[in-house]
């Protein structure tokens, strides 16, 4: 009894450890399986994720300018022209009175100030359109002109700008009083400035002064040269490029003239008509873009291209959608080919040439007498009567649209429009040209010549394999190919540019000689095969002809470079590529798409021989028995019975294959000379998306618009390939369904 | 039965262009791994030393490398034979190939007294020995040269190799603790004045660093000097002479007074050379050590971050989810990640690993050495972790078929016998799908180790100073750039300014990458057999 009652509260407590020990194994495995559910999700999201942070990186191209209020300051008169500091802390205004005003955006503090107009209120102002100086046609007929200077100091970690205003300077003509309108441009140095000023009698005079600063004693001397050109006496509008190499004005009915300044003749280079009254009138950064504003609110970019005689004209090269009231004001951005607008009823708006996008439109309600944008666009100054309103400006991205990514686009000094790929250059007022138009062209043609390669080798070679092969025999050949598929790509690459592109080139009639040739040795190598009695050629497995023919083609390819002499002397004088370019008028490139198209088609291979050969090889047994039962030859089963049901297997193998070809990358970094030029030629080189990407990202810096337009380059290749690969396998899951269901 | 015949005629004529196709692929394939098996291995082959006589009575000495027939276009030579040959003393004739064309050559011979030395700097040396001189008084000349030369030689390479040890050991020491003492020195400062008295203390400590940086240096100094005390006059082939530093002589040999044993001596001892030496001349000579640590070393980097997460995930689809429309499309989305190109894996590195996470942990942790990036560029963690996002779909599909290779009735079974499910997995199916997740390991890893465009990206660099793991505190330094085999390849063979000499190299490189991805696949292909034949004949 008491053992018996001691057997039941072991057995008691063994139930309850059970219980304990089946309870803590449920729990884990409910533990285990919340983990792998979790970790498994959250990996696919994961790799999933790849293309939406791609996108992120992308989307910002896309999105316009955001214009934000800023501090604004009040004036007792409307300003005449305004400019402000790289930091956004102060603003110049050259007001009603003659004076230039510098306030603190902060506090509106006025931190200094100069009168620059003696005796009175200016008749007119201009402001050199990089904020370097302001100008005013004083009551007496005078020009003066103040450079502003922004002095930067630290206190501390902190940085202090301390505005300055120059001595003015005074360009005058004797007993001739100069009018409106006049410009002003400083060099960048800020050591050569040039005013220009119309007078009554039909002029403009063009003063040109160069200061200079002794080196031993520090003293400045400047000296100032006077020249005058005809003008037509009607003149409303000056500027002066960037450059000071050319000065443009603008009289009654539309016409835009423009004189050169450096060399002023006596008449206009070129007179234009715009057909609509002009109001406005800009240079461009570079000084090369000249923007006008018409007075039914329109929006023209002009600049000079080269004609067929040889000569350069003002060209009309776009519209930008017109505001309601005529433009009253235009500046330009100093960091792109950008621009400010802004019309009568006070609508301002944010333009890009290159691009031809329209970034922002808004309303700066108030009429606007003056307007300047910060030296790093990122502000625009406009005053009016109501007082000087900063606003920021956010607009990263404004030199590509998606028209200017794939369309053809008229760029600066261009004959018409184009499709170039040119990310950057020396110069910082160089107009980047982002088309990927030329890349994409360059990816399909790499992807064409190896596809040319591939496919037949590919595929036919699947067919024979899976067809005419004995299973032993096969199981060796199949590795072999897949061997193919593992050679490292840079090593594809490397053989191609180094080892075969010279090759080909000294010997390129012996690469036509063995297209040729190979179905004739092969034919023959067949014939010869038949020779040999069935009794010995049935001992061997099916299929063994191949490696005698593999024997017979190596042979006959050392053969065709033993005759590429004698051959190219008689086909092509002796010289191919001389032959080449007189015939054809094709020059030769060393690295040519077909150093890829043989490369890059040999990376291709094994994974289209793969995959055909799963399909060939996965057709039921019962047709091809079938077939062969009815009394059809192999090669009647195989063309008519095999090949049909495969093909979507085939298909889908080309589609995976196209796809390899399309992202591949160092073998088209070697084996071409990367020039993104767009053309067909087989005997041309060429630059892919994938190559474009390799050479470029290391110089993006991050967040600009080459590094966004490379990740774009990088989303088309990752949408590409995926529809690519997700079209052939939806295909291919439908042949296996099929092939389950005969 | 005529018609019978005909068609079966233009059939067989048809299956052997068929065929015909197959045998161009196994040419290719053959042809492309026996081109750089050939020049490969040819690389570490001494070539017999020739003197050339020329018929304007100049001479030439050098090593012939090819014979071929004069290019058409250069009218004069025309239908002649010419030879290239490398004659080495880029010091004196700047380039160290020429062409000399068949009838330019009054005589070749092969004297047993040609020298090559194989140097730090400037390439080869082909010449004569004439005298060796220490502190320039001579202490050998004529005949006994050659033996005298072997014993400095032998005396100066130990120097050489203490040089090298002072400079990596102690003075690599005292540059690491000075660069580290500079960083937190900088830390402090930007921690702010409260931290005075530690200020204080590291300007002690790096004082003591420098000091004894100074010590070393002199020491050094005096090695150095040490080293160039002797030197040997050769003369080349026109009679020029040049006083060659013994100390900078990595090896010397007479090539025609090699027999076979000593010959096959040399290609071995330059084989260990290329395998175990650091690179020298902008790797266009010496070893590859560093890039082969750095392949391997950023390939198990990466099977550490792919190996549980592609297994996870895979267990996840096939395990765990309920089949049906979306898992299948996941699947789909998985398997074609595979066959996305791999720049744009390195863009997404590049974007989210370098600049995202690296620029983050940079300002986080690391704030003292900007604007200097450590994180915040690319570096071995970010080129594994993409190479791991860019092999994980290989994983994931190899484990896959794995696990549904492993029939329902070993599920079923341990089910029956009362295992929760994960303890199945864990206990039954894991091991059995194991060989197919391995298979699925070793493809991701050979990809990984040929993969070259996304790296280029986020973290190779032609030359590394430093491998990523060395005896310095914390012992592995993710955040070094790294050499890799496949970049070195690209980097030679294309941005070197001696493309030219360098070529040989390249293709011994070439055939070490192609010999390591290749075996990783014979590999896989034999364990994927085995998987295979394993479960067809088991009576499972």
């Amino acid at each position: 009894m008491v053992a018996g009652s001691d057997t039941e509260t072991e057995a008691a407590a063994r139930l309850v450890s059970n219980a304990r020990f089946a309870d803590r194994r449920t729990w884990s495995d409910r533990i285990a399986g919340g983990v792998v559910r979790a970790g498994g999700i959250g990996i696919i999201a994961s790799i999933l994720a790849i293309v939406l942070f791609i996108f992120v990186e992308v989307w910002p191209l896309m999105v316009g300018a955001v214009v934000e209020p800023g501090p604004s300051l009040a004036v007792e008169s409307a300003p005449l022209a305004l400019a402000g500091d790289a930091y956004r802390t102060h603003v110049a205004s050259l007001d009603a009175d003659g004076w230039i005003r510098v306030r603190r955006l902060a506090d509106g503090v006025e931190t200094t100030a100069r009168e620059i107009a003696g005796g009175g209120a200016p008749v007119a102002a201009s402001a050199d359109s990089d904020g370097r100086s302001l100008a005013a046609l004083t009551g007496e007929g005078a020009v003066a002109a103040a450079s502003l200077q922004w002095e930067i100091g630290f206190e501390g970690r902190t940085r202090v700008v301390t505005p300055k205003i120059s001595e003015p300077s005074v360009f005058s003509v004797d007993d001739v009083a100069l009018g409106a309108p006049i410009a002003v441009r400083d060099s960048r140095d800020g050591d050569a400035r040039v005013v220009a000023a119309a007078t009554d009698a039909g002029e403009i005079v063009v003063f040109r002064r160069q200061r200079e600063v002794n080196e031993f004693t520090g003293e400045e001397s400047a000296s100032v040269a006077q020249s005058t050109v005809a003008a037509p006496a009607d003149l409303s509008l000056l500027a002066i490029d960037d450059e000071q190499r050319s000065l443009v004005g603008v009289s009654a009915g539309g016409l835009l003239h423009r004189w050169s300044a450096l060399d002023p003749a006596a008449a206009p280079v070129e007179t234009v008509d715009v057909d609509e009254e002009i109001t406005a009138l800009a240079f461009l950064l570079g000084g090369r873009s000249i923007v006008v504003g018409t007075d039914d609110g329109g929006l023209e970019v002009w600049f000079e291209t080269p004609q067929e005689s040889g000569e350069r004209r003002l060209t009309r090269i776009r519209r930008f959608p017109p505001h309601q009231a005529p433009i009253e004001l235009i500046v330009p951005s100093r960091r792109d080919k950008g621009f400010v607008a802004v019309d009568r009823a006070g609508v301002a708006g944010i333009y890009h040439s290159t691009s031809e996008r329209v970034l922002w439109r808004g309303s700066l309600e108030q009429p606007v007498t003056a307007l300047a944008m910060t030296p790093k666009a990122d502000a625009i100054v406009a005053g009016g009567p109501r007082g000087i309103e900063v606003l920021a400006v956010d607009n990263p991205h404004p030199d590509v649209s998606v028209w200017s990514l794939f369309a053809p686009v008229w760029y600066e000094g261009y004959a018409e429009p184009e499709y170039v790929w040119q990310s950057s250059s020396g110069t910082d007022d160089f107009e980047p040209k982002y088309s990927l138009t030329p890349l994409l062209v360059g990816t399909l043609k790499g992807t064409f010549y190896s596809l040319l390669i591939a496919i037949p080798l590919g595929v036919l070679g699947a067919m024979y394999v899976s067809q005419f092969m004995h299973p032993r025999l096969r199981n060796v050949i199949k590795p072999t190919v897949e061997i193919m598929a593992a050679l490292p790509s840079v090593v594809l690459g490397f053989l191609a540019g180094l080892w075969l592109a010279p090759r080909v080139e000294s010997a390129f009639p012996a690469l036509l000689l063995m297209f040729a040739a190979y179905p004739v040795v092969i034919v023959a190598t067949g014939l010869l095969w038949l020779q040999i009695p069935l009794r010995i050629r049935g001992q061997l497995p099916g299929g063994s002809e191949a490696i005698v023919f593999a024997v017979a083609l190596a042979a006959a390819g050392a053969a065709c470079i033993a005759l590429n002499g004698p051959f190219e002397a008689l086909a092509f004088g002796g010289n191919f590529q001389a032959w080449l370019r007189d015939f054809a008028g094709v020059q030769y490139d060393q690295r040519n798409a077909i150093i890829v198209g043989l490369a890059m088609g040999f990376a291709v291979i094994p994974i289209i021989f793969a995959i055909s050969e799963d399909a060939f090889s996965n057709v039921p047994r019962n047709l091809v028995s079938g077939s062969l039962a009815l009394g059809a030859t192999r090669w009647q089963t195989v063309s008519r019975v095999v090949l049909p049901t495969a093909s979507p297997g085939i298909f889908s193998a080309i589609m995976v294959g196209f796809g390899r070809a399309v992202g591949e990358t160092m073998i088209v970094l070697m084996a071409t000379g990367n020039t993104p030029i767009q053309d067909w030629n087989p005997f041309n080189g060429f630059r892919t998306l994938s190559a474009n990407i390799a050479v470029e990202i290391p110089e993006a810096p991050q967040f600009s618009t080459l590094y966004r337009v490379l990740f774009l380059a990088a989303l088309l290749l990752f949408v590409l390939t995926f529809l690519l690969n997700t079209a052939a396998e939806i295909v291919r899951q439908r042949l296996r369904e099929r092939y389950a269901r005969l | 039965m005529p018609f019978a015949r005909t068609t079966d005629r233009t059939g067989t004529v048809f299956s052997w262009l068929c065929g015909g196709a197959l045998a161009v692929n196994l040419v290719l394939a053959i042809g492309l791994v026996g081109l750089i098996g050939w020049h490969g291995l040819g690389y570490f082959w001494q070539a017999s030393v020739a003197s050339f006589e020329l018929r304007d009575g100049s001479a030439l000495i050098g090593e012939i490398h090819t014979v071929e027939e004069v290019p058409e276009d250069s009218a004069q030579w025309a239908g002649e034979q010419r030879m290239r040959v490398k004659i080495g003393n880029r010091d004196l004739y700047r380039l160290d190939f020429r062409w000399v064309n068949e009838s330019e050559i009054a005589s070749i011979e092969y004297p047993d007294d040609l020298v090559v030395l194989e140097r730090l700097e400037w390439g080869n040396f082909y010449g004569r020995m004439r005298e060796l001189r220490r502190d320039g008084e001579v202490i050998a000349s004529g005949p006994q040269v050659w033996t005298r030369f072997g014993e400095v030689y032998e005396e100066k390479a130990a120097e050489r190799e203490a040089v090298e040890a002072l400079e990596r050991g102690p003075i690599g020491d005292v540059n690491y603790a000075i660069e580290g003492l500079r960083l937190q020195r900088r830390r402090l400062e930007m921690a702010g004045d409260s931290t005075a008295g530690r200020l204080a203390d590291v300007d002690q400590r790096m004082a003591a660093a420098t000091a004894r940086y100074e010590a070393l240096a002199e020491e050094l100094f005096a090695m150095r000097e040490e080293l160039k005390d002797t030197t040997v006059v050769m003369e080349a082939a026109n009679g020029q002479t040049r006083e060659i530093v013994v100390g900078e002589v990595v090896r010397s040999l007479r090539p025609n007074a090699m027999g076979t044993l000593a010959s096959l001596r040399l290609y071995g001892s330059r084989l260990w050379e290329f395998v175990s030496d650091a690179p020298r001349e902008s790797n266009t000579e010496g070893g590859l050590f560093p890039a082969i640590f750095g392949t391997v070393m950023m390939v198990f980097l990466m099977s550490f971050a792919v190996a549980p997460f592609g297994v996870l995930a895979a267990l996840y689809l096939r395990e765990y989810a309920t089949e049906g429309p979306m898992v299948r499309a996941v699947r789909i989305g998985v398997n074609n990640l595979a066959g996305v190109p791999s720049i744009v894996f390195g863009v997404f590195g590049l974007g989210f690993f370098v600049y995202s996470i690296g620029g983050t942990i940079d300002q986080l942790f690391y704030a003292e050495a900007l604007p200097t990036p450590t994180f915040g560029t690319g570096g071995i963690l970010w080129a594994s972790l993409t190479l791991s996002l860019l092999t994980v779909p290989v994983v994931i599909v190899a484990a896959e078929e794995g696990l549904a290779a492993v029939p329902r009735i070993v599920r079923e079974g341990s089910l029956a016998l009362g295992a929760t499910k994960f303890e199945t997995i864990w206990r039954v199916v894991l091991p059995a799908a194991a060989p197919g997740i391995l298979t699925g390991m070793i493809l991701a890893m050979a990809r990984a180790a040929g993969e070259v465009a996304p790296l280029m990206i986020v973290g190779m660099v032609k030359l590394a100073p430093t491998l990523p793991l060395d005896h310095h505190f914390p012992y592995v330094h993710l955040e070094r750039k790294f050499m890799h085999l496949g970049f070195h390849v690209y980097d030679v063979g294309f941005q070197s300014p001696n493309v030219e000499a360098a070529q040989p190299l390249v293709f011994a490189t070439a055939l070490l990458l192609v010999g390591v991805v290749i075996a990783m696949n014979l590999v896989a292909i034999v364990v994927r057999n085995r998987v295979r034949r394993a479960y067809s004949t088991s009576v499972l």
